[in-house]
């Protein structure tokens, strides 16, 4: 994947912020423990992980709101543990965006230039006021009251309230989790456009896989503190370094079993019934070792004949998601598993009902192999 | 002096606080300065034990509703009527005549029995407001035994409508310790002219038109009921001037006197013993330009709800061996023979309940139209809201 | 339909019909009563007189007392409330919040009559002015003065305002506060336009519910002020239990109200100006 570094001098090639070796403890409670990360001018990084997985921590360490326990936070190369929030070039998107109800839209985007000393001239802020809000794409809406405003235009404001600033890190704490499946994917594509045009560095908060995968340049997957992987969403889709990273990126089957053998570019798991599943593994699986098979529905075919090394299967159910129809198995030995079958595929093969026997089938080593967590 | 050091104490402080809890902290007005005069000590009503005992003779119901002064009543002469009679006693104390009035003339009191003071039952009288006493259902009272000089205000147009509980007089009381080289006042004179000089920021004159406007009047000579124009602007004048070196306008002027924040103030009889009596360098003067002489009465208000037990409370208040329990515990004195030949002799030689007879006849007894009076009223508000 | 409308006109009949008696009729009497004339031995004769408020004049120095000492007190009390209730609402562990905003109420168990017999104590020669004495700091007269009155309508009044500037504070989303300095506020500042302006309502309420308890008040400038200090209300009291001139004291009681009526009217638009459209406030 092809990272969006902007033209290269030697100062745009250093980080904008890094954590280095970064924890935070709350008495013995653990809410990040040695993170290590380099975030890029300009890039769209996201922190992924279930609630309670640290991301947060991290935004807010980069934020300010809280400091670490040890490790430092940098931004632009200074050490910035003990700046606080409000002379931290960084602004936040807040999750329940965090407007001024005594406010008009337009006091809540002018607020941070109000904060500059020397004070701005009152119609450069009115002007930059108004580019905000056509950026945003609400133009005139500058003397509404906050509550007179959709959660999706709230969105917005508290977008403009922080873009405003031309802050060097753009801070987005779940901003989209307040707002209806249809608007939120409305609003990735809009946030990804304007942080192209913008070229300012987002950072994202989610626990969203799909929104993390749609709209990042790079994801930070973390876990109980602790960061599990950084990649491009491709990288983490094809190469997820662990079964966690596997399981919360995308949609996988996987098949538990024991190592048997261990070779460069193949390795062989021994699951269930003695089927034998090959595959690529990350360094430090040896053999002997209990480990999954990864394979993801799609790289599965069903056919209703046997070809190669087929495994017969009932087929359960069967939902229809339009350009895919996705059926879940049964193997006598191997369990139940997901089968992704394009339209295309199925126009050869015809339609499977439930009840209904079959052969599922992939390529030789087309499996990961996986370290259990 | 010595007395006074400690007053602090917390011994002391608890007393003071049982006295207000008791609702008797000077005989009139506290509650009349508090403005609430529905502050109520119900002794029988608290006492549902005693309610439910002793319901032999219970034709005269179960409660009689008492309004009175604070700190005049025996409570346990209370409990002995409800425990020979039934009747509950629920006692209501007030601060002023003109709020006894004030309430009734608003109508609904559910009073059975109260206690108004001399010169104000004419005006009950006009006022349709206070029933005749029926004498045969009151075999303890017995005119004869009676001075005269404190029963007959209870007859209106040869009808009795009140009975005669005690009498007393409005003087003055003075710390002595505080007098340094002065002589000690004797006159209503020395009295206002001390105010505004030696004793200044230091005296306290009653929350009460009758004493305060009319011992100013005494100043100059005049009556202690005058409602003359002239008269009444002299004394508005006196009062005007004195104001500011006023410590207090405040009918309850015991703890102020105890702490020694007020060195000399209006006061009635009752007071000046008790503090005399905890603090004997307090003196209690009686101005010789005279003042008031005062007797209160037992009468029935119109309309009382339980009458037969007011009449009931009233004879029994009255049988001698009762009464003399009553004035033992309050120190106020009795026009009735009767008890005064079963007090302790030293209460009878006492010279506050009991003043020479030079000083006594220098006194008037306060007037109805003092009571009704708009000027005098008028006068005491302008006084107090300057 | 019809079933149901009777069914909340019954849920709002004894509100209304207590509504009614306990409020509109009694200010009709009063304002009936303030035409009338006292009667020879006080209370109303029936007369039709503006006599009774030509004569107001005569209680200006109650009113002036009352529209002094209400407003000082009233302040006093935001001035010490405000930070009480700002520390109990942001800066108190729960745990801690609990036992102190109980210690507020605390006082509030005991009647105010006691409470400010303990003060005449207090204030009185031999209690905090002898200790001043003693430290050789002067022997001030304190009690039966102004500021005596002002101890005891601060110390009976505090509560009352610090639970509605609590209750807003309390309510105050801690994030706006986060956003303020994330968008560059340094703390003070934040204070100034995000928490104090939040609060403005509770700030409102509570000055609303002290001020106009006070102007009724005569309790305490009868106790501590020694007959001194003189409120409306203790020309009220005067005039209905002393002279018995209830003519005069209901015209004293309408005058109060439209004085009280004009205070929450000033009140409400405040709020509502608060509540609505501000297009020009300043912020710094």
């Amino acid at each position: 994947m092809e990272s969006k570094l902007k033209p290269a001098s030697e100062e745009r090639d250093a980080p904008i912020a890094e954590l280095r070796d970064a924890s935070k403890h709350y008495g013995a409670v653990v809410a990040a423990e040695g993170l290590n990360l380099a975030i890029r001018r300009g890039e769209f990084l996201s922190f992924l992980g279930p609630s309670g997985c640290g991301k947060t921590t991290a935004l807010r360490m980069l934020a300010g709101f809280e400091s670490p326990t040890s490790g430092d936070i940098l931004l632009d190369g200074q050490r910035v543990n003990d700046v606080p929030p409000h002379q931290r070039p960084v602004n936040m998107v807040f999750q329940h965006y965090a407007l001024f109800p005594h406010l008009t839209v337009a006091q809540n985007i002018a607020y941070g230039l109000r904060q500059r000393r020397p004070r701005p001239p009152e119609d450069e802020i009115s002007r930059a006021v108004e580019r905000a809000l056509e950026t945003v794409r609400l133009p005139g809406f500058g003397p509404r009251r906050i509550w007179e405003m959709s959660g999706g235009q709230q969105q917005r404001v508290a977008l403009a309230r922080a873009i405003v600033n031309q802050p060097k890190l753009l801070l987005l704490d779940e901003p989209m989790a307040a707002l209806d499946k249809k608007l939120r994917r409305d609003m990735q594509i809009e946030l990804q456009t304007l942080q192209r045009q913008l070229g300012i560095t987002f950072i994202l908060v989610t626990h969203d896989q799909e929104e993390a995968l749609s709209m990042s340049d790079r994801i930070c997957i973390m876990r109980s503190g602790r960061i599990v992987q950084v990649g491009s969403p491709r990288e983490l889709y094809d190469r997820p370094a662990s079964r966690y990273v596997a399981d919360f990126v995308g949609k996988s089957n996987f098949f538990p079993g024991t190592v048997t053998a261990v070779s460069a570019g193949r390795t062989e798991l021994a699951a269930a019934g003695g089927h034998v599943i090959a595959g690529l593994a990350p360094v430090g699986i040896a053999a002997g070792q209990r480990a999954s098979a990864s394979l993801r529905p799609e790289q599965i075919a069903l056919t209703r004949k046997p070809a190669g090394h087929a495994l017969p299967v009932t087929v359960v159910n069967r939902i229809f998601l339009g350009e895919h129809t996705e059926y879940l198995v049964r193997n006598g030995d191997l369990g139940e598993f997901l089968v992704l079958v394009s339209r295309q595929a199925e126009a050869s093969e015809g339609g499977f009902e439930p009840g209904d026997q079959a052969f599922a089938s992939w390529s030789e080593g087309a499996a990961l192999i996986l370290e259990d967590d | 002096m010595t007395d006074r050091n400690d007053f602090i104490s917390r011994e002391k402080f608890m007393a003071e606080l049982y006295r207000y809890k008791k609702g008797s902290v000077t005989r009139r007005h506290f509650l009349g300065v508090t403005g609430l005069g529905v502050a109520t000590s119900v002794l029988g009503a608290a006492m549902p034990g005693l309610r439910s005992a002793a319901r032999a003779q219970g034709s005269i119901g179960d409660r009689v509703v008492v309004a009175s002064w604070p700190n005049y009543h025996d409570p346990a002469n209370f409990e002995a009527f409800t425990a020979e009679t039934g009747a509950a006693v629920d006692l209501n104390v007030f601060g002023s005549n003109e709020e006894m009035l004030a309430k009734l003339q608003a109508g609904g009191s559910g009073w059975d029995v109260f206690v108004p003071t001399n010169y104000t039952i004419s005006t009950y009288v006009e006022e349709d407001l206070i029933e005749p006493l029926d004498l045969s259902k009151l075999p303890n009272y017995d005119p004869a035994s009676f001075d005269a000089r404190f029963a007959e205000a209870g007859t209106v147009n040869g009808v009795v409508y009140a009975v005669p509980r005690n009498w007393g007089t409005t003087g003055f009381v003075v710390n002595t310790s505080m007098l340094g080289d002065l002589p000690k006042p004797t006159t209503w004179k020395e009295f206002w002219d001390m105010t505004k000089a030696e004793f200044s920021g230091r005296t306290m004159v009653h929350d009460y038109q009758l004493t305060t406007i009319g011992n100013a009047l005494k100043y100059f000579g005049y009556s202690f009921n005058s409602i003359d124009p002239k008269e009444l602007a002299d004394a508005e004048r006196l009062l005007l001037e004195v104001k500011p070196h006023l410590f207090g306008i405040n009918s309850d002027y015991q703890p102020s006197m105890r702490s020694g924040d007020a060195w000399m103030s209006i006061a009635w009889t009752g007071d000046g013993l008790q503090l005399h009596r905890d603090m004997p360098e307090i003196d209690y003067v009686l101005g010789k330009e005279g003042g008031e002489l005062w007797s209160d009465f037992f009468a029935i208000p119109k309309g009382a709800p339980h009458r037969d037990a007011a009449y009931a409370l009233i004879n029994y208040l009255l049988t001698p061996e009762v009464n003399a329990k009553e004035v033992m515990f309050h120190g106020y004195p009795v026009a009735d023979a009767r008890v005064n030949a079963i007090l302790p002799p030293e209460m009878l030689n006492d010279p506050i309940m009991y003043p020479a007879q030079e000083l006594l006849d220098a006194l008037e007894f306060g007037a109805a139209v003092t009571l009704t009076d708009p000027n005098r009223a008028e006068l005491m508000a302008r006084f107090k809201s300057a | 339909m019809q079933r149901q409308a009777l069914r909340t006109w019954l849920f709002l009949a004894p509100a209304g019909a207590w509504f009614l008696c306990m409020l509109v009729l009694p200010l009709i009497v009063v304002f009936v009563y303030s035409f009338g004339e006292r009667g020879a031995a006080g209370g109303y004769a029936p007369a039709f007189t503006f006599d009774n408020f030509l004569n107001l004049g005569s209680r200006w120095a109650a009113f002036k007392n009352t529209l002094i000492l209400a407003p000082l007190g009233t302040l006093i009390c935001l001035l010490i409330a405000y930070p009480l209730a700002y520390f109990l609402a942001l800066k108190t562990s729960p745990r801690w919040r609990t036992v102190l905003l109980i210690l507020v109420i605390v006082p509030f168990w005991t009647s105010i009559l006691i409470r400010s017999y303990a003060w005449i104590y207090l204030l009185g020669g031999q209690g905090i002015p002898a200790l001043l004495n003693a430290l050789g700091l002067g022997n001030p007269r304190l009690i039966n003065t102004p500021f005596a009155v002002l101890v005891g309508i601060v110390y009976g009044y505090l509560p009352l305002m610090v639970f509605p500037i609590y209750v807003a504070l309390e309510r105050l989303d801690k994030r706006l506060l986060e956003a303020s300095s994330d968008l560059g506020s340094p703390p003070w500042r934040s204070f100034l336009q995000v928490t104090l302006p939040l609060s403005m309502p509770g700030v409102a309420t509570g000055c609303m519910l002290v001020f106009i308890l006070l102007m009724g008040e005569f309790l305490i400038p009868a106790m501590l002020g020694g007959g001194k200090v003189f409120f409306i209300g203790n020309a009220l009291v005067d005039l209905f239990l002393q002279s018995r001139n209830w003519p005069f004291g209901s015209a004293v009681a309408v005058a109060l109200v439209l004085v009280m009526l004009i205070t929450v009217l000033a009140y409400m638009r405040f709020t509502r100006r608060w509540a609505g459209g501000r297009d020009d406030v300043s912020l710094m």
